[in-house]
């Protein structure tokens, strides 16, 4: 194979501009929440004492694991030496890297003294998973750019080298953040010692997911020839990642399922109507997150188009964040039991039985905004830095 | 290719170093098995009589025909930590809850069982909390540094008794009184019971035995009733003649969820 030159796009269009200007605004509005939230405290969240923590972290452990799924995409050609694959492994690092940055950034504005949030820099907790997860995400936002910087250098040697670094503080950095929901013994529904694998698996294939339509669209709009052998082989890796997460999603509820003092907690995440969680569940991401795009990748006619699987890409990165969203919130939602079993306690609120979380417009608007930014910056990265390979160069390879 | 020699030298002594490490980790998971008391070395604990609780909250059930009442000994703990009071009960502050629990057979009758802060000896929210600011005072209890805190709540979610509140708000806007005794704090940090820190360090420094607001409230209102005993006993856990270590020593005091290995200082007797 040729060696690949790569280049800036001349981001001069209209179009350019117009997405630009939508994704500012967007990204305006968000910190317009997070300032609501900032200056008039967390009662203008849909938070309360027993659902502590709401869709801001839901986020923050989405966007980790895209972070570190593009990470290991962008990685492939180093590890594996697969060289067609280097095409896209600048942009997927710099997507890796933006969006740690955009789960760092949601972390923090959740915070609720940010005032105090360094901090956590400050004094070390060794016992604290979330210590060891603040010093994770950091080296690994730099290990990150490190990697993008050796790449734009073309130091081949350094770049492998810190491919497979960058792939294990992935794999670390995943797995501590499992460690946040599955070592918290005081929830049955967050301890769980298959949450740390679960998210490696499901970063993979929801970094796929969200990497795979991102590739096509940047590729389409600036007119240069994408090899589609190349996205297949990628959502190939995805659809396998699910078929894995489905059986260990099984695994988790029957073990679960099987304590009788924990039925009771399953059937409100499962069953129970007057939650969300159903819905979230079995709709969102089990059907369309899950089910609908491994048909699409079984499928031969679906599978034979770009678009299509684009949009199986979509649907799976949709249906892993609501995997997350089933991962924190059933269990902030069903209340302790303190008192001994076979005691039942008169529920208080807010410390009930499926305590309702709604979540309010400055939480959404922080969310939404820091998708924009991450995009903001991607489609300004392109501009700025070469990371889309010579367009007569891909003719020749593809011919 | 390796020697034989050398095969066994490195097989030798990493079997040495799996042991030696094994045997480590054995010694500290066994050090959290048994407990040494020295009386002068106070661990502050609290026992809760359940049948005192709910004879007196039934009488006051009774008394003000409201369903859920707030009896005096939590009323004095706000007074005392300045612990404010919201309308809206997502963002209520409780240092001190007062829970209604009964046996899951149909028929049985309700029990009032207070809940607070249980100062556990292995406290999963110092455990968790990411900036030290929840630790814990060599005489046991568990603080808050509220000038640390970054309010990411995680303690909150580890803790398995529901101890500790976000203000959410700023906790001036629900006080009418503000006692100077103790720490101010703002909205954005975690704040839960702290048995009295500063009666306890006033009493200590003044050699008699700390009586925390929520106990003193207990006693008046036990006398006023003209109950034999009161619900609440404070005192040195490791001191085997204080009232408190008698009782813990009849082995009948139950700690919540002891399952976990948290070993709560707050102990229940007639649960
Ligand atoms: S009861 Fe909760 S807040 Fe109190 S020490 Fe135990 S874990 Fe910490
Ligand atoms: S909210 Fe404060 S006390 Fe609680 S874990 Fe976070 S920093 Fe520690």
């Amino acid at each position: 194979m040729a060696e690949l030159y790569f280049e800036k796009i001349k981001g001069d269009s209209k179009g350019y501009y117009a997405l630009i200007i939508f994704l500012s605004l967007v990204t305006a509005w968000g910190f317009y929440g997070f300032w609501v939230m900032f200056t008039q405290g967390h009662e203008t969240t849909g938070m309360t004492n027993q659902v502590i923590w709401g869709i801001p972290i839901v986020n923050v452990v989405y966007l980790i694991g895209a972070s570190a799924g593009s990470l290991i995409v962008s990685a492939l050609s180093g590890v594996f030496g697969k060289e067609e694959y280097k095409v896209f492994s600048r942009m997927a690092a710099l997507m890796a890297a933006l969006m740690i940055m955009g789960a760092l950034l949601d972390i923090f504005l959740d915070l609720g003294k940010i005032e105090h949030g360094l901090n956590t820099t400050l004094y070390f907790n060794t016992t604290s998973i979330f210590s060891w997860n603040a010093f994770l995400y950091t080296s690994y936002f730099i290990i990150s750019v490190i990697y993008l910087i050796a790449m734009f250098e073309r130091k081949d040697k350094l770049v492998k080298g810190l491919a497979f670094l960058a792939v294990g503080w992935a794999v670390l950095v995943h797995s501590g953040t499992g460690g946040i929901i599955g070592f918290i013994y005081s929830m049955e529904l967050w301890h769980s010692p298959l949450t740390a694998p679960l998210f490696i698996i499901s970063a993979i294939a929801s970094g796929i997911g969200l990497f795979i339509p991102t590739l096509v669209l940047t590729f389409k709009f600036t007119n240069k020839p994408l090899d589609e052998n190349l996205i297949k082989s990628l959502a190939k890796i995805m659809g396998a990642m699910i078929i894995v997460l489905l059986y260990m999603f099984c695994v988790e509820i029957f073990t679960r399922g099987y304590v009788p003092a924990n039925l009771e907690m399953l059937r409100m995440q499962l069953f129970d109507l007057n939650t969300p969680f159903p819905v979230a569940f079995w709709v969102l991401q089990i059907t369309i997150g899950m089910l609908i795009p491994l048909a699409m990748l079984i499928f031969p006619p679906t599978f034979r188009s770009v678009t299509w699987i684009s949009i199986a890409g979509l649907l799976h990165a949709t249906g892993v964040w609501f995997e997350r969203y089933i991962l924190v919130l059933p269990g902030l939602a069903y209340p302790k039991e303190v008192f001994p079993p076979g005691y039942v306690m008169e529920h208080t609120p807010p410390f009930e039985y499926a305590a309702v979380y709604v979540p309010a417009w400055p939480e959404i608007a922080l969310n939404i905004g820091t998708f924009a930014l991450i995009f903001l910056l991607f489609i300004i990265g392109l501009k700025v830095f070469e990371l889309l390979p010579k367009t007569e160069l891909l003719e020749e390879v593809s011919e | 290719m390796i020697s034989r020699r050398r095969f066994l030298i490195i097989a030798g002594s990493a079997t040495g170093a799996v042991l030696l490490g094994s045997s480590q980790l054995e010694k500290a998971l066994a050090s959290a098995r048994s407990e040494s008391s020295d009386p002068s070395k106070p661990l502050w604990g609290m026992i809760v009589d359940v049948d005192q609780c709910t004879e007196c909250m039934n009488q006051l059930v009774a008394e003000t025909g409201n369903p859920d009442p707030k009896p005096e000994c939590a009323l004095a703990c706000d007074r005392e930590n300045n612990v404010p009071e919201f309308r809206e009960k997502k963002w209520d502050p409780q240092w001190f809850k007062m829970l209604k629990v009964r046996s899951n057979l149909e028929g049985s009758e309700y029990l009032w069982v207070p809940l607070l802060c249980n100062h556990c000896r292995h406290a999963p929210c110092a455990q968790v909390c990411p900036t030290k600011a929840t630790f814990v005072r060599e005489d046991g209890i568990i603080m808050i540094d509220y000038h640390r805190c970054i309010g990411c709540r995680y303690c909150m979610i580890a803790c398995p008794y529901n101890a500790r509140n976000f203000n959410f708000k700023e906790p001036l806007d629900g006080l009418t009184e503000i006692n100077p005794e103790t720490d101010r704090r703002g909205h954005g940090v975690v704040e839960k019971c702290h048995f009295c820190v500063h009666r306890v360090d006033r009493a200590v420094k003044e050699g008699v035995n700390p009586t925390p607001a929520c106990v003193e409230a207990c006693q008046k209102e036990a006398e006023k009733r003209g109950f034999e005993k009161s619900a609440l006993i404070f005192g040195n856990i490791n001191d085997p003649n204080s009232e408190i270590g008698k009782i813990i020593r009849t082995s009948k005091a139950k700690q919540l969820r002891p399952s976990l290995g948290t070993e709560p200082k707050v102990y229940y007797v007639n649960l």
